[in-house]
Protein backbone atom coordinates (compact mmCIF):
# COMPACT_ATOMS: atom_id res chain seq x y z
CA UNK A 1 0.00 0.00 0.00
CA UNK A 2 1.16 3.78 -0.47
CA UNK A 3 2.49 4.81 2.80
CA UNK A 4 2.32 8.64 3.49
CA UNK A 5 5.48 10.16 5.57
CA UNK A 6 3.76 13.05 7.53
CA UNK A 7 6.55 16.04 7.08
CA UNK A 8 6.28 17.73 9.93
CA UNK A 9 8.86 20.17 9.10
CA UNK A 10 6.85 21.04 6.60
CA UNK A 11 3.69 21.52 8.59
CA UNK A 12 5.55 23.78 11.01
CA UNK A 13 6.97 25.97 8.09
CA UNK A 14 3.22 26.45 7.29
CA UNK A 15 2.11 27.70 11.00
CA UNK A 16 5.41 29.63 10.56
CA UNK A 17 4.17 31.41 7.77
CA UNK A 18 1.02 32.22 9.22
CA UNK A 19 2.29 33.25 12.23
CA UNK A 20 4.82 35.75 10.23
CA UNK A 21 1.56 37.46 9.31
CA UNK A 22 0.08 38.11 12.76
CA UNK A 23 3.52 39.17 14.09
CA UNK A 24 3.24 41.62 11.23
CA UNK A 25 0.02 43.16 12.42
CA UNK A 26 1.12 43.17 16.33
CA UNK A 27 4.53 45.22 15.21
CA UNK A 28 2.20 47.95 13.37
CA UNK A 29 0.36 47.97 17.02
CA UNK A 30 3.60 48.89 18.43
CA UNK A 31 4.22 45.25 19.61
CA UNK A 32 6.79 42.28 19.41
CA UNK A 33 5.54 39.24 20.71
CA UNK A 34 8.69 37.69 23.40
CA UNK A 35 8.93 34.60 24.82
CA UNK A 36 11.05 33.95 28.23
CA UNK A 37 12.56 30.69 28.54
CA UNK A 38 14.14 29.65 31.43
CA UNK A 39 16.98 27.03 31.65
CA UNK A 40 18.71 25.94 34.78
CA UNK A 41 22.49 24.48 34.57
CA UNK A 42 23.64 23.68 30.73
CA UNK A 43 21.78 20.53 29.39
CA UNK A 44 22.98 20.05 26.20
CA UNK A 45 19.58 18.79 25.39
CA UNK A 46 17.56 21.68 26.78
CA UNK A 47 20.47 24.39 24.62
CA UNK A 48 19.89 22.14 21.90
CA UNK A 49 15.89 22.84 22.17
CA UNK A 50 16.11 26.36 23.08
CA UNK A 51 18.49 27.02 20.25
CA UNK A 52 16.05 25.54 18.14
CA UNK A 53 12.82 27.47 19.78
CA UNK A 54 15.16 30.97 19.51
CA UNK A 55 15.61 29.71 15.64
CA UNK A 56 11.85 29.61 15.14
CA UNK A 57 11.11 32.92 17.43
CA UNK A 58 13.96 34.31 14.51
CA UNK A 59 12.35 33.43 11.61
CA UNK A 60 8.40 34.81 12.58
CA UNK A 61 10.22 37.99 13.91
CA UNK A 62 9.23 37.42 17.97
CA UNK A 63 11.92 38.30 20.46
CA UNK A 64 13.30 35.89 22.60
CA UNK A 65 15.31 35.13 25.56
CA UNK A 66 16.81 32.24 27.23
CA UNK A 67 17.23 33.12 31.37
CA UNK A 68 20.05 31.11 32.21
CA UNK A 69 20.26 30.36 36.31
CA UNK A 70 21.93 28.37 38.62
CA UNK A 71 21.49 24.98 38.75
CA UNK A 72 21.61 24.84 42.99
CA UNK A 73 19.18 28.13 42.76
CA UNK A 74 16.71 28.30 45.80
CA UNK A 75 13.08 27.59 45.40
CA UNK A 76 12.37 31.24 46.56
CA UNK A 77 14.81 32.71 44.22
CA UNK A 78 13.44 30.97 41.00
CA UNK A 79 9.97 32.24 42.13
CA UNK A 80 10.97 35.31 42.53
CA UNK A 81 12.69 34.71 38.89
CA UNK A 82 9.46 33.33 37.65
CA UNK A 83 7.60 36.66 39.06
CA UNK A 84 9.98 39.25 37.62
CA UNK A 85 8.86 37.97 34.29
CA UNK A 86 5.79 38.17 35.00
CA UNK A 87 5.94 41.49 35.79
CA UNK A 88 7.63 42.09 32.50
CA UNK A 89 5.85 43.71 29.59
CA UNK A 90 8.32 42.21 27.17
CA UNK A 91 7.77 38.61 27.52
CA UNK A 92 4.14 37.69 26.82
CA UNK A 93 5.11 34.07 27.13
CA UNK A 94 6.98 32.02 29.86
CA UNK A 95 7.73 28.55 29.41
CA UNK A 96 10.17 26.65 32.06
CA UNK A 97 12.39 24.36 30.63
CA UNK A 98 11.94 20.78 32.60
CA UNK A 99 13.49 18.43 34.16
CA UNK A 100 14.30 20.62 37.46
CA UNK A 101 16.98 19.60 39.93
CA UNK A 102 15.65 17.18 42.45
CA UNK A 103 15.46 19.22 44.94
CA UNK A 104 12.83 22.17 43.30
CA UNK A 105 9.73 21.49 43.25
CA UNK A 106 8.26 21.67 39.84
CA UNK A 107 4.45 22.13 40.36
CA UNK A 108 5.07 24.97 42.67
CA UNK A 109 7.47 26.67 40.27
CA UNK A 110 5.22 25.73 37.11
CA UNK A 111 2.37 27.06 39.47
CA UNK A 112 3.92 30.47 39.89
CA UNK A 113 4.09 31.13 35.81
CA UNK A 114 0.87 33.83 35.03
CA UNK A 115 -1.92 32.10 33.36
CA UNK A 116 -2.04 34.69 31.33
CA UNK A 117 1.41 33.92 30.11
CA UNK A 118 1.67 30.56 30.75
CA UNK A 119 2.30 29.29 26.73
CA UNK A 120 2.97 25.65 27.74
CA UNK A 121 -0.22 25.48 29.29
CA UNK A 122 1.39 23.48 32.72
CA UNK A 123 -0.77 25.65 35.66
CA UNK A 124 -3.16 23.87 36.51
CA UNK A 125 -5.91 26.38 36.15
CA UNK A 126 -4.75 25.95 32.10
CA UNK A 127 -5.42 22.18 32.83
CA UNK A 128 -8.86 22.53 34.12
CA UNK A 129 -9.84 24.87 31.22
CA UNK A 130 -8.24 22.86 28.71
CA UNK A 131 -10.77 20.03 30.02
CA UNK A 132 -13.67 21.94 30.66
CA UNK A 133 -12.79 22.99 26.93
CA UNK A 134 -12.23 26.88 27.91
CA UNK A 135 -10.38 29.15 26.03
CA UNK A 136 -6.32 28.30 27.68
CA UNK A 137 -2.85 27.74 26.41
CA UNK A 138 -2.95 24.18 25.02
CA UNK A 139 0.44 22.53 25.64
CA UNK A 140 2.30 22.55 22.60
CA UNK A 141 3.37 18.83 22.15
CA UNK A 142 -0.25 17.33 22.26
CA UNK A 143 -1.67 20.41 20.66
CA UNK A 144 1.09 19.89 18.04
CA UNK A 145 -0.37 16.49 17.57
CA UNK A 146 -3.66 17.66 17.14
CA UNK A 147 -2.24 20.32 14.92
CA UNK A 148 -0.37 17.90 12.80
CA UNK A 149 -3.66 15.04 12.13
CA UNK A 150 -5.64 17.58 11.12
CA UNK A 151 -3.60 19.86 8.58
CA UNK A 152 -2.17 15.97 7.21
CA UNK A 153 -6.14 14.98 6.34
CA UNK A 154 -6.05 13.10 9.45
CA UNK A 155 -8.55 14.56 11.19
CA UNK A 156 -9.43 12.38 14.90
CA UNK A 157 -12.90 13.33 14.62
CA UNK A 158 -14.90 10.82 14.86
CA UNK A 159 -12.05 8.24 15.48
CA UNK A 160 -10.54 5.95 18.27
CA UNK A 161 -7.55 7.14 19.54
CA UNK A 162 -5.00 5.13 21.10
CA UNK A 163 -2.49 7.25 23.71
CA UNK A 164 0.50 4.82 24.50
CA UNK A 165 1.75 6.68 27.92
CA UNK A 166 -0.42 8.54 30.48
CA UNK A 167 2.11 11.56 31.29
CA UNK A 168 1.03 15.12 32.48
CA UNK A 169 3.03 16.83 29.46
CA UNK A 170 1.63 14.76 26.78
CA UNK A 171 -0.90 11.54 27.17
CA UNK A 172 -2.97 13.14 29.34
CA UNK A 173 -3.50 16.54 27.93
CA UNK A 174 -3.94 14.93 24.63
CA UNK A 175 -6.59 12.73 25.81
CA UNK A 176 -8.13 16.29 27.45
CA UNK A 177 -7.73 18.04 23.92
CA UNK A 178 -9.18 15.15 21.49
CA UNK A 179 -12.49 14.31 24.37
CA UNK A 180 -13.44 17.84 23.63
CA UNK A 181 -16.81 18.38 21.59
CA UNK A 182 -14.92 20.88 19.11
CA UNK A 183 -13.91 20.76 15.18
CA UNK A 184 -10.77 18.50 15.30
CA UNK A 185 -11.33 16.65 18.47
CA UNK A 186 -14.63 14.64 18.59
CA UNK A 187 -12.83 11.82 18.95
CA UNK A 188 -13.40 8.23 21.22
CA UNK A 189 -9.72 7.94 23.21
CA UNK A 190 -8.34 4.90 24.99
CA UNK A 191 -5.27 5.64 27.34
CA UNK A 192 -2.94 2.91 28.05
CA UNK A 193 0.42 2.92 29.46
CA UNK A 194 4.02 1.00 30.13
CA UNK A 195 1.86 -1.20 32.21
CA UNK A 196 -0.62 -2.03 30.06
CA UNK A 197 -0.24 -5.97 29.69
CA UNK A 198 -2.80 -6.27 26.88
CA UNK A 199 -1.69 -3.62 24.43
CA UNK A 200 -1.28 -4.83 21.13
CA UNK A 201 -5.13 -5.99 21.40
CA UNK A 202 -6.06 -2.64 22.66
CA UNK A 203 -3.45 -0.46 19.68
CA UNK A 204 -4.70 -2.73 16.55
CA UNK A 205 -8.25 -1.57 17.43
CA UNK A 206 -7.17 1.77 16.55
CA UNK A 207 -7.48 4.06 13.81
CA UNK A 208 -4.85 6.43 15.40
CA UNK A 209 -1.98 5.40 17.56
CA UNK A 210 -0.07 8.03 19.32
CA UNK A 211 3.07 6.93 20.95
CA UNK A 212 4.08 8.54 24.04
CA UNK A 213 5.99 6.21 26.05
CA UNK A 214 9.62 6.73 25.78
CA UNK A 215 10.75 3.82 25.16
CA UNK A 216 12.62 2.92 22.12
CA UNK A 217 10.74 0.64 19.26
CA UNK A 218 8.13 -0.10 21.68
CA UNK A 219 5.43 0.06 19.09
CA UNK A 220 5.74 -2.73 16.67
CA UNK A 221 4.47 -3.52 13.48
CA UNK A 222 1.74 -6.17 15.22
CA UNK A 223 0.75 -3.89 17.17
CA UNK A 224 -0.56 -1.43 14.08
CA UNK A 225 -4.04 -2.31 12.27
CA UNK A 226 -3.39 -2.05 8.22
CA UNK A 227 -3.81 1.73 7.26
CA UNK A 228 -3.74 3.22 10.48
CA UNK A 229 -1.97 6.13 11.37
CA UNK A 230 1.08 6.19 13.49
CA UNK A 231 2.07 9.79 15.49
CA UNK A 232 5.59 8.84 16.88
CA UNK A 233 6.03 11.33 20.05
CA UNK A 234 8.76 9.66 21.41
CA UNK A 235 12.24 11.26 21.28
CA UNK A 236 15.25 8.71 22.47
CA UNK A 237 19.05 8.49 21.67
CA UNK A 238 20.20 5.50 21.34
CA UNK A 239 23.85 4.06 20.61
CA UNK A 240 24.45 2.24 16.87
CA UNK A 241 25.80 -1.12 18.01
CA UNK A 242 27.86 -1.19 14.83
CA UNK A 243 28.91 2.34 14.34
CA UNK A 244 29.19 2.91 18.54
CA UNK A 245 27.32 6.46 17.43
CA UNK A 246 24.15 8.43 18.78
CA UNK A 247 21.35 8.87 16.97
CA UNK A 248 17.81 9.67 17.85
CA UNK A 249 14.65 7.59 17.32
CA UNK A 250 11.20 7.05 18.49
CA UNK A 251 8.85 5.23 20.17
CA UNK A 252 7.61 3.58 17.10
CA UNK A 253 9.67 0.57 15.23
CA UNK A 254 9.76 3.13 11.93
CA UNK A 255 11.03 0.60 9.39
CA UNK A 256 8.71 -1.76 10.11
CA UNK A 257 5.93 0.31 10.90
CA UNK A 258 5.53 2.45 7.91
CA UNK A 259 4.48 -0.98 5.85
CA UNK A 260 1.48 -1.14 7.71
CA UNK A 261 0.38 2.36 8.63
CA UNK A 262 -1.43 4.31 6.36
CA UNK A 263 0.60 7.05 7.44
CA UNK A 264 3.24 7.66 10.05
CA UNK A 265 5.39 10.55 11.66
CA UNK A 266 9.29 10.22 11.10
CA UNK A 267 11.71 11.05 14.23
CA UNK A 268 13.31 13.11 13.98
CA UNK A 269 11.17 15.58 11.40
CA UNK A 270 8.09 14.94 12.89
CA UNK A 271 5.66 16.06 15.68
CA UNK A 272 9.23 17.68 17.26
CA UNK A 273 9.33 20.52 14.46
CA UNK A 274 5.21 21.33 15.35
CA UNK A 275 5.68 21.62 19.05
CA UNK A 276 8.19 24.07 18.55
CA UNK A 277 5.89 26.17 16.04
CA UNK A 278 2.60 25.86 18.33
CA UNK A 279 5.02 27.23 20.98
CA UNK A 280 5.38 29.71 18.78
CA UNK A 281 1.88 30.32 17.83
CA UNK A 282 0.98 30.24 21.98
CA UNK A 283 3.27 32.95 22.41
CA UNK A 284 1.72 35.10 19.80
CA UNK A 285 -2.08 34.38 21.14
CA UNK A 286 -0.89 35.94 24.21
CA UNK A 287 0.66 38.75 22.87
CA UNK A 288 -2.64 39.43 21.01
CA UNK A 289 -4.70 38.77 23.96
CA UNK A 290 -3.34 41.77 25.41
CA UNK A 291 -3.02 43.96 22.26
CA UNK A 292 -6.42 43.15 20.75
CA UNK B 1 -29.52 -13.79 37.81
CA UNK B 2 -26.35 -14.09 38.97
CA UNK B 3 -24.75 -10.50 39.41
CA UNK B 4 -23.89 -9.39 42.70
CA UNK B 5 -25.94 -6.19 43.15
CA UNK B 6 -23.26 -3.09 44.55
CA UNK B 7 -25.80 -1.51 46.90
CA UNK B 8 -25.10 2.13 47.07
CA UNK B 9 -26.98 2.66 50.07
CA UNK B 10 -25.10 0.32 52.03
CA UNK B 11 -21.45 1.38 50.79
CA UNK B 12 -22.98 5.29 51.68
CA UNK B 13 -23.91 4.03 55.51
CA UNK B 14 -20.39 2.65 55.80
CA UNK B 15 -18.61 5.52 54.56
CA UNK B 16 -20.82 7.63 56.74
CA UNK B 17 -19.20 5.79 59.94
CA UNK B 18 -15.95 6.95 58.53
CA UNK B 19 -16.58 9.86 58.36
CA UNK B 20 -18.10 10.19 61.92
CA UNK B 21 -14.61 9.22 62.85
CA UNK B 22 -13.06 11.70 61.31
CA UNK B 23 -15.16 14.35 62.87
CA UNK B 24 -14.28 13.11 66.40
CA UNK B 25 -10.86 14.08 65.52
CA UNK B 26 -12.44 17.98 64.02
CA UNK B 27 -14.15 17.97 67.03
CA UNK B 28 -11.11 17.67 69.45
CA UNK B 29 -9.19 20.27 67.92
CA UNK B 30 -11.93 22.50 68.16
CA UNK B 31 -13.47 22.02 64.57
CA UNK B 32 -17.07 21.77 63.08
CA UNK B 33 -16.70 21.49 59.44
CA UNK B 34 -19.09 24.09 57.64
CA UNK B 35 -21.24 23.88 54.48
CA UNK B 36 -22.42 26.43 52.70
CA UNK B 37 -24.39 25.79 49.61
CA UNK B 38 -25.90 29.04 47.18
CA UNK B 39 -29.71 28.43 45.76
CA UNK B 40 -30.42 30.87 43.58
CA UNK B 41 -33.91 31.52 42.77
CA UNK B 42 -36.84 28.65 43.65
CA UNK B 43 -36.59 25.67 41.14
CA UNK B 44 -38.67 22.60 42.96
CA UNK B 45 -35.44 19.88 42.07
CA UNK B 46 -33.18 22.53 43.37
CA UNK B 47 -34.86 23.23 46.59
CA UNK B 48 -35.25 19.19 47.05
CA UNK B 49 -31.66 18.67 46.74
CA UNK B 50 -30.45 21.70 49.26
CA UNK B 51 -32.81 20.41 51.86
CA UNK B 52 -31.36 16.60 51.11
CA UNK B 53 -27.58 18.14 51.79
CA UNK B 54 -29.08 20.16 54.94
CA UNK B 55 -30.51 16.88 56.55
CA UNK B 56 -27.44 14.63 55.89
CA UNK B 57 -25.23 17.68 57.18
CA UNK B 58 -27.65 17.46 60.69
CA UNK B 59 -27.31 13.51 60.76
CA UNK B 60 -23.33 13.57 60.53
CA UNK B 61 -23.05 17.07 62.98
CA UNK B 62 -21.80 19.47 59.93
CA UNK B 63 -23.26 22.74 60.38
CA UNK B 64 -25.09 24.06 56.90
CA UNK B 65 -25.44 27.47 56.02
CA UNK B 66 -27.61 27.46 52.73
CA UNK B 67 -28.09 30.97 51.36
CA UNK B 68 -31.12 30.59 49.19
CA UNK B 69 -30.64 34.23 46.88
CA UNK B 70 -33.65 35.79 45.02
CA UNK B 71 -33.92 34.56 41.45
CA UNK B 72 -33.33 37.67 39.54
CA UNK B 73 -30.14 38.34 41.35
CA UNK B 74 -27.01 40.18 39.36
CA UNK B 75 -23.63 38.42 38.84
CA UNK B 76 -21.77 41.14 40.48
CA UNK B 77 -24.38 40.57 43.63
CA UNK B 78 -23.70 36.42 43.19
CA UNK B 79 -20.27 36.87 43.07
CA UNK B 80 -20.19 39.43 45.88
CA UNK B 81 -22.06 36.59 47.81
CA UNK B 82 -19.36 33.99 46.83
CA UNK B 83 -16.62 36.40 47.89
CA UNK B 84 -18.17 36.63 51.65
CA UNK B 85 -18.22 32.95 52.14
CA UNK B 86 -14.52 32.34 50.89
CA UNK B 87 -13.68 34.84 53.82
CA UNK B 88 -15.74 33.37 56.31
CA UNK B 89 -13.72 30.80 58.30
CA UNK B 90 -16.75 29.03 59.51
CA UNK B 91 -17.37 27.82 56.15
CA UNK B 92 -15.00 25.08 54.85
CA UNK B 93 -17.26 23.98 52.16
CA UNK B 94 -19.16 25.91 49.38
CA UNK B 95 -21.18 24.53 46.53
CA UNK B 96 -23.38 26.19 44.23
CA UNK B 97 -26.64 24.35 43.43
CA UNK B 98 -26.84 24.02 39.78
CA UNK B 99 -28.44 24.98 37.27
CA UNK B 100 -28.23 29.01 37.89
CA UNK B 101 -31.03 31.37 35.80
CA UNK B 102 -29.42 31.95 32.95
CA UNK B 103 -29.19 35.60 33.05
CA UNK B 104 -26.09 34.16 35.26
CA UNK B 105 -22.81 33.01 34.24
CA UNK B 106 -22.30 29.61 35.77
CA UNK B 107 -18.57 29.10 34.47
CA UNK B 108 -17.43 32.31 36.09
CA UNK B 109 -19.17 32.15 39.65
CA UNK B 110 -17.94 28.24 39.73
CA UNK B 111 -14.45 30.04 39.10
CA UNK B 112 -15.39 32.38 41.74
CA UNK B 113 -15.59 29.83 44.70
CA UNK B 114 -12.29 29.79 46.37
CA UNK B 115 -10.58 26.43 44.85
CA UNK B 116 -9.32 25.39 48.74
CA UNK B 117 -13.40 25.48 49.83
CA UNK B 118 -14.45 23.95 46.30
CA UNK B 119 -16.17 20.71 47.72
CA UNK B 120 -17.70 19.96 44.16
CA UNK B 121 -14.52 19.94 42.48
CA UNK B 122 -15.72 22.11 39.67
CA UNK B 123 -12.91 25.05 39.62
CA UNK B 124 -10.37 24.86 37.08
CA UNK B 125 -7.79 24.34 39.78
CA UNK B 126 -9.38 21.36 41.04
CA UNK B 127 -10.09 20.11 37.92
CA UNK B 128 -6.60 20.64 36.38
CA UNK B 129 -4.78 19.06 39.58
CA UNK B 130 -6.76 16.19 39.64
CA UNK B 131 -6.02 15.36 35.82
CA UNK B 132 -2.21 16.21 36.89
CA UNK B 133 -2.57 13.45 39.87
CA UNK B 134 -1.83 15.95 42.41
CA UNK B 135 -4.40 16.32 45.74
CA UNK B 136 -7.48 18.04 44.65
CA UNK B 137 -11.53 18.11 45.34
CA UNK B 138 -12.96 15.65 42.81
CA UNK B 139 -16.51 15.98 41.64
CA UNK B 140 -19.64 13.93 43.71
CA UNK B 141 -20.15 11.25 40.79
CA UNK B 142 -16.62 10.49 40.03
CA UNK B 143 -15.51 9.74 43.52
CA UNK B 144 -18.36 7.71 44.11
CA UNK B 145 -18.32 5.60 40.91
CA UNK B 146 -14.87 4.85 41.65
CA UNK B 147 -15.48 4.04 45.35
CA UNK B 148 -18.64 1.82 44.73
CA UNK B 149 -15.69 -0.22 42.51
CA UNK B 150 -13.20 -0.29 45.27
CA UNK B 151 -15.22 -1.48 48.06
CA UNK B 152 -16.58 -3.65 46.14
CA UNK B 153 -13.95 -6.18 45.76
CA UNK B 154 -13.07 -4.71 42.02
CA UNK B 155 -9.69 -3.11 41.24
CA UNK B 156 -9.44 -1.07 37.99
CA UNK B 157 -5.35 -1.62 38.24
CA UNK B 158 -4.98 -2.93 34.25
CA UNK B 159 -8.30 -3.06 33.57
CA UNK B 160 -10.48 -1.99 30.43
CA UNK B 161 -12.27 1.17 31.73
CA UNK B 162 -14.78 2.19 29.49
CA UNK B 163 -16.42 5.32 30.60
CA UNK B 164 -19.82 6.19 28.46
CA UNK B 165 -20.84 10.14 28.76
CA UNK B 166 -18.11 12.64 28.58
CA UNK B 167 -19.10 15.10 30.83
CA UNK B 168 -17.86 17.40 33.50
CA UNK B 169 -19.98 15.52 36.53
CA UNK B 170 -18.54 11.86 35.90
CA UNK B 171 -16.98 11.27 32.50
CA UNK B 172 -14.19 13.32 32.42
CA UNK B 173 -13.53 13.77 36.76
CA UNK B 174 -13.32 9.88 36.74
CA UNK B 175 -11.25 9.71 33.61
CA UNK B 176 -8.91 11.74 36.14
CA UNK B 177 -8.94 9.45 38.76
CA UNK B 178 -8.44 6.27 36.35
CA UNK B 179 -5.52 7.60 34.15
CA UNK B 180 -3.12 8.11 37.29
CA UNK B 181 -0.68 5.77 38.52
CA UNK B 182 -1.50 4.98 41.42
CA UNK B 183 -2.84 1.67 42.89
CA UNK B 184 -6.85 1.92 42.32
CA UNK B 185 -6.56 3.72 39.58
CA UNK B 186 -3.42 2.68 36.58
CA UNK B 187 -6.70 1.16 34.03
CA UNK B 188 -6.64 1.35 30.35
CA UNK B 189 -9.50 4.10 29.99
CA UNK B 190 -11.16 4.47 26.90
CA UNK B 191 -14.08 7.73 26.60
CA UNK B 192 -16.88 7.57 24.55
CA UNK B 193 -19.48 9.61 23.19
CA UNK B 194 -23.03 7.76 23.99
CA UNK B 195 -23.66 8.48 20.50
CA UNK B 196 -20.89 7.35 18.17
CA UNK B 197 -21.78 4.88 15.67
CA UNK B 198 -20.16 2.06 17.07
CA UNK B 199 -20.48 2.05 20.71
CA UNK B 200 -21.08 -1.36 21.12
CA UNK B 201 -17.41 -2.26 20.15
CA UNK B 202 -16.43 -0.53 22.86
CA UNK B 203 -18.54 -1.48 25.43
CA UNK B 204 -18.31 -5.25 24.92
CA UNK B 205 -14.21 -4.69 25.21
CA UNK B 206 -14.85 -3.65 29.19
CA UNK B 207 -13.77 -5.52 32.04
CA UNK B 208 -15.38 -2.36 34.40
CA UNK B 209 -18.19 -0.49 31.93
CA UNK B 210 -19.30 3.07 33.66
CA UNK B 211 -22.51 4.69 31.80
CA UNK B 212 -23.06 8.01 32.86
CA UNK B 213 -25.52 9.33 29.69
CA UNK B 214 -28.42 10.43 30.83
CA UNK B 215 -30.10 8.06 28.33
CA UNK B 216 -32.95 5.34 30.09
CA UNK B 217 -32.16 1.67 29.53
CA UNK B 218 -29.64 2.75 26.64
CA UNK B 219 -27.03 -0.16 27.39
CA UNK B 220 -28.17 -3.62 26.59
CA UNK B 221 -27.16 -6.82 27.42
CA UNK B 222 -26.00 -7.48 23.96
CA UNK B 223 -23.69 -4.44 24.28
CA UNK B 224 -21.41 -5.89 26.98
CA UNK B 225 -19.47 -9.08 27.65
CA UNK B 226 -19.92 -12.01 30.35
CA UNK B 227 -18.52 -11.32 33.66
CA UNK B 228 -18.33 -6.70 33.58
CA UNK B 229 -18.74 -5.27 36.06
CA UNK B 230 -21.80 -2.28 35.33
CA UNK B 231 -21.70 1.19 37.46
CA UNK B 232 -24.73 3.00 36.40
CA UNK B 233 -24.56 6.91 37.02
CA UNK B 234 -27.79 7.76 34.64
CA UNK B 235 -31.05 8.63 36.26
CA UNK B 236 -33.98 9.23 33.92
CA UNK B 237 -37.72 10.11 34.88
CA UNK B 238 -39.82 8.38 32.80
CA UNK B 239 -43.34 6.83 32.54
CA UNK B 240 -43.61 2.97 33.46
CA UNK B 241 -46.04 1.54 30.69
CA UNK B 242 -48.24 -0.64 33.65
CA UNK B 243 -48.16 1.63 36.45
CA UNK B 244 -48.49 4.57 34.45
CA UNK B 245 -46.83 6.87 37.24
CA UNK B 246 -42.91 8.09 37.05
CA UNK B 247 -40.11 6.72 38.06
CA UNK B 248 -36.24 6.69 38.21
CA UNK B 249 -34.65 4.74 35.66
CA UNK B 250 -30.88 4.08 35.14
CA UNK B 251 -28.81 4.26 31.62
CA UNK B 252 -28.65 0.75 31.95
CA UNK B 253 -31.21 -2.05 31.07
CA UNK B 254 -30.58 -3.90 34.45
CA UNK B 255 -32.29 -7.02 33.80
CA UNK B 256 -30.46 -7.99 30.45
CA UNK B 257 -27.10 -6.12 31.34
CA UNK B 258 -27.77 -8.26 35.01
CA UNK B 259 -27.95 -11.40 33.35
CA UNK B 260 -24.10 -11.15 32.26
CA UNK B 261 -22.59 -8.97 34.70
CA UNK B 262 -20.31 -10.01 37.58
CA UNK B 263 -21.90 -7.06 39.21
CA UNK B 264 -23.98 -4.43 39.00
CA UNK B 265 -25.52 -1.07 40.31
CA UNK B 266 -29.13 -0.42 40.74
CA UNK B 267 -31.59 2.60 39.50
CA UNK B 268 -32.49 3.92 41.89
CA UNK B 269 -29.84 2.69 44.86
CA UNK B 270 -26.55 2.56 42.91
CA UNK B 271 -24.44 5.82 42.48
CA UNK B 272 -27.38 8.24 43.89
CA UNK B 273 -27.11 7.71 47.41
CA UNK B 274 -23.18 8.08 47.39
CA UNK B 275 -23.58 11.43 45.94
CA UNK B 276 -24.64 13.43 48.89
CA UNK B 277 -22.14 11.39 51.26
CA UNK B 278 -19.31 12.23 48.94
CA UNK B 279 -19.71 15.36 49.24
CA UNK B 280 -19.80 15.41 52.94
CA UNK B 281 -16.31 13.70 52.49
CA UNK B 282 -14.97 16.64 50.07
CA UNK B 283 -16.47 18.91 53.42
CA UNK B 284 -14.95 17.13 56.17
CA UNK B 285 -11.57 17.32 53.89
CA UNK B 286 -11.77 20.85 53.34
CA UNK B 287 -11.85 21.31 57.15
CA UNK B 288 -9.19 18.77 57.51
CA UNK B 289 -6.95 20.84 55.32
CA UNK B 290 -8.11 24.10 56.85
CA UNK B 291 -7.10 22.49 60.10
CA UNK B 292 -3.80 20.70 58.87
CA UNK B 293 -5.23 17.63 60.17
Amino acid sequence: MAQEIIDGRKIAAEIREELKQRVLKLKDKGVTPGLAAILLGEDPGSLSYLRSIAKGCEAVGMLTETVKLQENISQENLEAEIIKLNHNPKFHGIILQLPLPKHLDTIRAESTISPEKDVDGTNPVSTGKLLLGEDTFLPSTPRGVQELLIRSGHSPEGKHVVICGRSNIVGKPLMGILIQKKEGANATITVCHTGTKNLASITRQADIIVAAMGKAGIITADMVREGATVVDVGVNQIQDPVSGKFRLVGDVDFDAVKEKAGAITPVPGGTGPVTSAILLANTVWAAEKVTI
Amino acid sequence: MTAKIIDGKAISASIKEELKERLKKLYLLGVTPGLSGVLVGEDPGSATYIRLKEKVSAELGVNSAMLRLAADITQDKLLAEIERLNADASIHGIFLQLPLPEHLNENVALAAVSPDKDVDGFHPTNIGKAWLGQSAFIPAGALAVHEMILRSGFKPDGKDMVIVGVDDLVGKPLASILVQDRVGSRANVTLCDPSIENLASYTKRADILVVAANRPRFITGDMVKDGVVVLDAGSNWQLDPVTKKNKTVGDVEFDSVGEKAAAITPVPGGVGPMLIIMLMSNTIMAAEHASNC
